[in-house]
């Protein structure tokens, strides 16, 4: 499957600010059974954007805006080709977990900012977990199923910034809380499993409880022989052609869309605008590699940059 | 008539007592060392009052040149003198021969086991210290992998402390590897004992130190990430309500740059920038005394004023070198410290030089059971802490700060470490009129560049209470001026 998506993110200030600095982690994933095949960024203000790949392998896009504005919008556009990724083998055992993992898969078992263990999720995780399942899969399967069945899909419920216990205590969330509990949940029978921030391409037929038109988040498990393995606690099911993978992190806190700072006493509001689009095989498809970022303006050189700073605030 | 009682100890040493702890000047009783012979009786030929008269001169210097520090948690919360004891603390060639090859050995480790963890990781592979151990460091930061430092200059400057122990050889007992203070003691307290005795100073042949600061520039600007001929190099600093304020102004001084604060200074297309007066100018180098977590509020905790937004993306660029290097913490982590010996011997191929303080590891089942069953014995740390917050010191501690503890181990037991109570080295100072006996460690202060440099000497600290073992100066210690002798 292709998809074309358009991502636009406009942040608005109360009052002038300057120095905006921000970092952007919007690009689709090339790896495992999905493609980028292209991307653009573009920024208003203009700025020149750079990019490196993060120690997840994600590719992070950032610029720097010093003279005075009031507004700043983002749109990144992504033409990502996604393929169904393998079933996994049912049978492989718990023994497999064990020893020789590479260190972006250990790291995927240690508590991290949001996904680390309560006694709530202990509740839970013991309800789901009686004892422990057969393998590896079939737990993660049946607390896949466990968490739609326990938990309401509740928009507004929680913030970016919730912990899972807010969820667990009131039995409510967005995907961002489900794949955190599931994260820890899985964690803490010692399956390395991680947070994906994507988009989910909503087909009417499919009913799923998370939001079209909109950032997505689930969770990947490792398992081995396999690799990483998606899971969408929120709509009960596995990660298909539908999931569009961007940035891969231990939890939210590691793949913010857009993280950003700026100098001046001012309220920022956010607006995000998503759509997600089955396209046509692009006829020139060039690689996402290839793709530079937009040099939409010419470096500007040390000694000119105060000289800029004045002129704009003499307007 | 009065005869002087051949074994009782002279005037001065009146209230002097040996204990279990090492002596630094007594080999026996009224017996000093060979080469604290010379003080000893220097200080019985001094009138009695001399010595007062000497403190309060030290003491005046100390207050005309604003050497103070900011203690946090008290009170009056604001700047006291460092108090300073007259006696200098007296190392021969021999044991500083000792420390400066175990210190330059260590440090090499720290610095390829820092460069593996943000790379490869083979030495959490080859299983010699546990993956999640280091995984789970607060200080572990991700940002870091991948990023390729010029020299792999990890942990440019470090601050070790030493103890004596009782069968008089010396071990570590912490890495200071982030932003570690007190240098600026180490020199100040020099210019001061050279004015108190100098005589004294001029018999003893004593290595100098006040090159620390031509040295530590020569380290930074080997950081250069352009390698250019004249970077330029800069101190960022927390700011005036920094507990070590005095010591970011006193080392730019010493090495003729600017001091600055993270609103001095700006990040524009991964570059960075000071402002000043004619414009921006760039920045090549930045010793840092801003921890990590406050120095790129983009990449780290957002909330922070006190640094350069963007930091990271120039550091990674290649654009500007930091010292010490962001994610250093992981090298003095309370719980890493137990493995350094094996750090060591993975890296190097050598037996430690310089041993280590026994340590358990709480995160370990077994060894925690030990600790909790003797908590009344042991001093427990929290890992991350440092100056002597976060710590239990079981013998000198109530049944309910025991308890307070045992809960937090048992909560987070990855979060503490125990070592038994060490006793120690011991020293003469001067308290109340007398010469009294103090334990004390020391801080000898390695600069990593293009090779190893340690400045002969460091900081002793004192614990000034009389039977304390704490010599942090946020916790009541004092220091003392350590003299390193020539051959």
């Amino acid at each position: 499957m292709h998809y074309a998506i358009r991502h636009l993110t406009r942040f608005r200030y109360s009052a002038p600010v300057t120095e905006s600095m921000m970092e952007i982690r919007m690009q689709p994933r090339s790896d495992a059974g999905q493609r980028c095949v292209s991307f653009r960024l573009q920024t208003v203000p203009r700025a020149l954007v750079s990019s490196h790949r993060d120690h997840n392998g994600n590719i992070v896009h950032h610029f720097d805006i010093p003279p005075r504005h009031t507004q700043i919008t983002v749109t990144a556009e992504a033409v990502v080709e996604v393929s169904a990724p393998p079933a996994p083998d049912a049978a492989t055992g718990w023994d497999a977990l064990g020893v020789g993992l590479p260190l972006d898969v250990l790291d995927a078992l240690v508590p991290s900012h949001y996904a680390r263990p309560t006694p709530l999720l202990a509740t839970l995780t013991g309800a789901v977990w009686p004892v422990r399942p057969a393998t590896p899969l079939q737990a993660l399967r049946g607390l896949n199923h466990a968490m739609a069945r326990h938990f309401a899909y509740a928009p507004q419920s929680t913030h970016v910034d919730s912990p899972i216990d807010d969820a667990l205590r009131s039995g409510r969330g967005v995907c961002q809380d489900f794949a955190h509990i599931f994260i820890a949940a899985a964690r803490s029978i010692g399956i390395p499993c991680r947070y994906v921030s994507g988009y989910l391409f909503h087909r009417l037929e499919d009913h799923d409880r998370s939001a079209a038109d909109a950032t997505h988040a689930w969770a990947e498990a490792w398992l081995p022989g396999v690799g990483w393995h998606g899971f969408d606690p929120t709509n009960d099911i596995e990660a298909g052609v539908r999931h569009i993978r961007v940035a891969v992190g231990r939890d939210y806190a590691d793949v913010p869309p857009t993280r950003g700072v700026f100098r001046g006493g001012a309220d920022e509001t956010l607006d995000v605008v998503v759509r997600v689009q089955p396209t046509d095989v692009p006829v020139t498809p060039e690689p996402a590699e290839a793709v530079a970022p937009p040099w939409l303006e010419p470096v500007v050189a040390a000694d000119d940059l105060a000289a800029l700073q004045q002129q704009q605030q003499q307007q | 008539m009065m005869s002087a009682d051949p074994t009782a100890p002279a005037a001065p040493f009146a209230r002097y007592q040996l204990g279990a702890a090492y002596d630094e000047m007594f080999a026996a009783p009224q017996r000093p060392r060979g080469h604290y012979t010379r003080l000893y009786e220097r200080l019985l030929e001094l009138p009695a009052d001399e010595l007062e008269r000497r403190q309060t001169a030290a003491d005046q210097n100390f207050l005309n040149q604003g050497v103070t520090f900011t203690v946090y948690g008290a009170d009056e919360g604001t700047e006291r003198i460092f108090p300073y004891d007259l006696l200098p603390r007296i190392i021969t060639s021999a044991e500083w021969d000792v420390i400066e090859r175990g210190l330059t050995q260590r440090i090499t480790a720290l610095n390829l086991f820092l460069r593996d963890i943000y790379h490869d990781g083979h030495i959490l592979h080859d299983g010699v210290i546990p993956a999640d151990l280091v995984l789970s460091c607060r200080h572990y930061r991700r940002e870091m992998r991948g990023i390729r430092l010029v020299r792999d200059a990890y942990i440019s400057i470090a601050g070790t402390d030493l103890v004596r122990l009782p069968d008089g050889r010396f071990a570590v007992l912490e890495d200071n590897v982030r932003v570690p203070s007190g240098v600026s003691y180490m020199l100040v307290n020099r210019q001061v004992s050279k004015r108190v005795f100098p005589n004294l100073f001029d018999h003893y042949n004593v290595r100098p130190n006040e090159q620390y600061g031509q040295a530590l520039l020569a380290t930074l600007r080997a950081l250069d990430p352009q390698q250019r001929p004249d970077p330029r190099v800069v101190l960022l600093t927390p700011g005036v309500y920094n507990s070590a304020y005095f010591e970011h102004t006193f080392l730019a001084r010493q090495m003729g740059i600017e001091l600055v604060e993270g609103r001095d200074l700006l990040v524009h297309n991964n570059v960075v920038y000071m402002r000043t007066t004619a414009g921006l100018e760039r920045v090549d180098v930045i010793y840092r005394r801003v921890d990590d977590d406050f120095i790129d509020p983009l990449s780290f905790r957002h909330d922070s004023f006190l640094g350069v937004a963007g930091l990271m993306h120039a550091y990674r660029a290649g654009n500007v070198g930091l010292a010490n290097a962001i994610g250093t913490g992981v090298a003095d982590d309370k719980a890493v410290y137990a493995y350094v010996p094996r750090i060591i011997r993975y890296y190097t191929g050598e037996d430690p030089i310089l041993e280590n303080v026994e340590t358990f590891v709480l995160a370990d089942d077994v060894q925690r059971r030990h600790v909790l069953d003797n908590l009344e014995s042991l001093v427990v740390k929290a890992v991350g802490e440092s100056g002597g917050y976060g710590m239990l010191i079981g013998p000198h501690s109530t049944a309910a700060e025991r308890e307070a503890f045992r809960r937090q181990i048992e909560a987070d037991p990855r979060n503490y470490i125990a070592q038994p109570t060490l006793a120690l080295s011991q020293a003469p100072c001067f308290i109340d009129g007398g010469i009294e006996a103090r334990h004390i460690d020391l801080r000898p202060y390695i600069l990593s560049g293009e090779r190893v440099v340690i400045v002969p000497g460091g900081l002793t600290r004192v614990a000034l209470r009389r039977g304390s073992l704490v010599v942090n100066s946020s916790q009541g210690g004092g220091s003392k001026d350590t003299w390193i002798l020539h051959d």
